[in-house]
């Protein structure tokens, strides 16, 4: 397999926001045919992780490349390739998911014909029609998180990067996303970057996760791998996470600090 | 708790809000590098600086009053027939406070989107403060946006007053001001919430895009009020020359002597020159003082609801979704630069700081052409008008130019994860520039072609200027993204980023005006010689800019 077959490489990233550094020498990549999770706690670097490979932060170290695309060096190619939905549902709140979605569709350069049919089939899929021409700002979450959804769907790319995409979605439309991406790397060609840190819906939909703590990882592969490593034959990615991030002590421990309730 | 509990929690707010709108947290932009004290007091500091400008505005129009009524008695000689000393301090002082009023009106119009998107107010709601003490906060928090501009109106106009007719004046001014400043806190909220309603709520369609587009230029009219004043005057102080001869409570001089701001205005003009200043009679007198207390109790009205509506307008639901069917439209996907500015106009239809960006050289050629077609000017005349008009379109249009960048700042960091590049960016939003400034040309051409000219002289000097026009956006937008890419500091608004937007703005100005300068010098005795000169200039702007705003590596 050539670098330009690989949906994504990571090689030794490093992002600061000033003297703090978010992550440090971060090495990782989603093969063909994967959907690969990134698990952490809140703050330990996969938000920054994934804002420095759709290009909105600068890394400090390190190099991006998307089927062997420097995003460094070629960020629109790479942009073009990519698909991204956001941690947070951050649109242009005064357009409508319709004048949103053309406008995507205008920048990516898709056919009119071919991307009216893909709308109207992802909109009637999360039940999107009668807010379809509401304008965003009066909108809940959970229906952003839909349109924000089908803006990464739209130009069908060959890399997905989803930052916490369950986030705000009802029960049926998390079950919709998750056949969705299960589907959409089935060609056995394409790559899935999942955020999260819902463990259970890693554990499922993941094919191998990397365990990100304070900017470093602590550790990678799939369940089976992890589970050997903390020689544990039965844990789940709850227990294997908690044991590798050093947390379930400090759990215990926090608990018994908060006394009876 | 009480007021001081409300006046901590609104600096923490203000706070908040003055990092929303500088850095844009909400809309996605990431947080620059550097401590997190330092980057609240750059915030702070950055809006001080804003605040500062809009008031240095202010504070000159109230010099500009001053010295006007000071040199009254040459000043009264400008529309060609005399005025007395009362009539033309009351004039003046009308003037002031309506520009007083419109100016905070429109300062307000400019933050109220980036306050309710904020979202400072719903984060107070939740947490254990009483009902009155979150409404005080809420009411001193609304009040801080305003404070600076709005002490300028209350002492710098009594100052100014004060110092060139007396202190009689300088206090007699003080009600005006008042007034001036509490119309326009609620007028800002009022407006600002009928907005949020009707127009960031329409759903989108054709229809109701002409429905919005007609909503804002009824919201834009107040920034109106220079052109209406300057062009009112002459009937205003011929009305006033003549409000103690007119008898009858509903004649033209009675009504306008109960007018906001008439009343409050004739209060220092007659501390300056005496009750007989104006010449008013008892009835005028008891109409003046009823207005003036019927104003001061509205007033005092206006202040206690915004007191008591702010902290509901700070999370005001726009309006909840209705179930209906998928409209069988299609999508359509245009050009990368062409669907930026199909885009920017969208936001600006429903955001009325924007609209008034577009509307503003539109609605101003609307209103020359309409005072051409209306005063029947010779041909030449005509032509002469149509030109200027043209070339204020041209200025107007350049000198908010940087407002376009700010619309990308609504999903600034979504936006940068799109394939888009920034030639295809500034391209959108220059088009956008260039089309206002010919919609205007064509507003102005329309009217005075019923004056008869020569519309093809008319024609070449619209397309002389249009290169300078393109090369005074690309210039601004330029150097803003520029700024944005290296420094990640983007303008949510231009009252936030007044200081940021003037720098580009200043020097786009100059681009756009360096032919119409031309055309002046050398097109005095000869047109068509002028007009050259202009073209040429305008040309080489476009040749140097040009390519140093497009053509930079893409990133």
């Amino acid at each position: 397999m050539t670098a330009a077959d690989r949906p994504l490489s990571v090689e030794e990233l490093s992002v600061a926001y000033g003297e703090r550094r978010a992550v440090d020498r971060l090495s990782f990549a989603v093969e063909p045919g994967e959907i690969y999770g990134l698990l952490g706690s809140n703050g330990a670097g996969k938000s920054s992780t994934i804002k420095a490979i759709v290009g909105l932060v600068r890394p400090v170290g390190g190099r991006i490349t998307v089927f062997g695309l420097d995003n460094a060096i070629d960020p629109i190619r790479v942009k073009a390739s990519t698909g991204y939905v956001p941690e947070t549902s951050l649109l242009y709140e005064a357009l409508t998911p319709r004048e949103f979605l053309e406008f995507v569709a205008s920048v990516r350069r898709l056919d009119p014909g071919t991307t009216t049919e893909r709308v109207r089939a992802y909109a009637t899929a999360f039940r999107l029609a009668g807010e379809f021409d509401e304008p965003i700002v009066a909108l809940s979450n959970g229906t952003r998180q839909k349109v924000l959804l089908i803006a990464a769907f739209l130009h069908q790319p060959p890399l997905l990067v989803l930052d916490e995409p369950l986030n705000g979605l009802d029960p049926r439309s998390v079950r919709l996303v998750k056949e969705m991406l299960v589907r959409y790397v089935a060609d056995g060609h394409r790559g899935v970057l999942f955020s999260t840190h819902t463990m259970e819906v890693a554990e499922r939909l993941c094919h191998r996760v990397g365990i990100l703590d304070r900017g470093v990882l602590r550790g990678e592969g799939t369940l089976e791998a992890l589970r050997s490593r903390v020689a544990a034959g039965d844990a789940t990615l709850e227990e294997i996470f908690l044991e590798l991030t050093d947390e379930g002590d400090g759990v215990r421990a926090a608990v018994d600090s908060l006394g009876e309730p | 708790m009480g007021w001081r509990e409300a006046a901590r929690l609104s600096g923490l707010a203000f706070a908040e809000l003055s990092l929303q709108a500088i850095y844009a947290f909400r809309q996605g932009n990431p947080v620059p590098p550097g401590p997190a004290h330092a980057l609240a007091a750059r915030a702070r500091r950055r809006v001080l600086e804003s605040k500062a400008i809009v008031s240095a505005v202010l504070a000159f129009l109230a010099a500009g009053a001053a010295f006007l009524v000071r040199a009254a008695p040459l000043a009264s000689g400008v529309y060609g027939t005399p005025v007395r000393p009362g009539v033309f301090d009351t004039g003046v002082v009308t003037g002031l406070l309506s520009l007083d009023l419109a100016f905070l009106w429109w300062t307000g119009m400019q933050i109220l989107p980036t306050f309710l998107s904020s979202g400072v107010l719903p984060v107070l709601e939740p947490l254990p403060i009483d009902e009155r003490t979150l409404r005080r906060a809420a009411a001193l928090l609304y009040v801080r946006l305003f404070d600076l501009p709005a002490l300028t109106v209350l002492v710098g106009t009594p100052l100014a007053l004060g110092v060139a007719l007396g202190p009689l004046v300088g206090l007699a001014v003080v009600p005006g001001a008042l007034a001036a400043v509490a119309f326009a806190l609620a007028l800002s909220l009022l407006t600002g919430r009928f907005f949020v309603r009707r127009v960031q709520g329409s759903r989108g369609g054709g229809g109701r895009t002409i429905v919005r587009w007609a909503y804002l230029v009824l919201w834009l009219l107040p920034a109106f009020a220079v052109f209406a004043f300057v062009t009112a005057a002459p009937a205003l102080f011929d009305l006033l020359g003549h409000v103690g001869g007119d008898t009858g409570p509903l004649s033209a001089g009675r009504l306008l002597l109960v007018a906001f701001p008439v009343p409050l205005a004739v209060l220092p003009a007659v501390a300056a020159t005496g009750p007989g200043g104006l010449g008013l009679g008892p009835a005028g007198t008891v109409a003046v003082l009823g207005a003036c207390a019927g104003y001061g109790g509205l007033a005092v009205g206006a202040l206690a609801w915004v007191a008591g509506s702010v902290a509901r307008v700070g999370h005001v639901p726009v309006r909840s979704s209705t179930a209906g069917p998928l409209a069988n439209e299609p999508i359509r996907a245009r050009r990368a630069a062409f669907a930026v500015l199909v885009k920017d106009l969208r936001i600006a239809s429903r955001t009325p700081g924007y609209a008034f960006v577009i509307l503003l050289p539109i609605l101003d050629a609307l209103a020359i052409g309409l005072y051409t077609f209306g005063s029947a000017p010779s041909p030449d005349e005509a032509l002469g008008l149509a030109l200027g008009a043209v070339a204020t379109a041209a200025l107007v249009a350049t000198f908010f130019g940087p407002a376009f960048f700010a619309i990308e700042v609504f999903a600034y960091s979504y936006g940068r994860t799109l394939p888009v590049t920034d030639r295809s960016v500034v391209l959108g939003k220059v088009g956008l520039v260039v089309g206002m400034y010919l919609a205007a040309a064509g507003i102005v051409l329309g009217f005075t072609l019923a004056r008869v000219f020569d519309p093809a002289l008319f024609a070449v000097f619209v397309l002389a200027e249009l290169p300078a026009v393109g090369a005074a956006a690309l210039f601004e937008l330029g150097v803003l993204f520029w700024r944005a890419r290296t420094k990640g500091l983007p303008i949510t608004n231009l009252y936030s980023g007044a200081w940021v937007a003037a720098l580009v703005a200043v020097p786009g100005v100059v681009i756009a005006g360096l032919p119409l300068l031309a055309f002046r010098l050398l097109g005095a005795g000869r047109f068509s010689v002028g007009l050259e000169a202009m073209a040429l200039v305008a040309i080489a702007e476009l040749a140097v800019v040009g390519p140093l705003a497009l053509g930079r590596r893409e990133r």
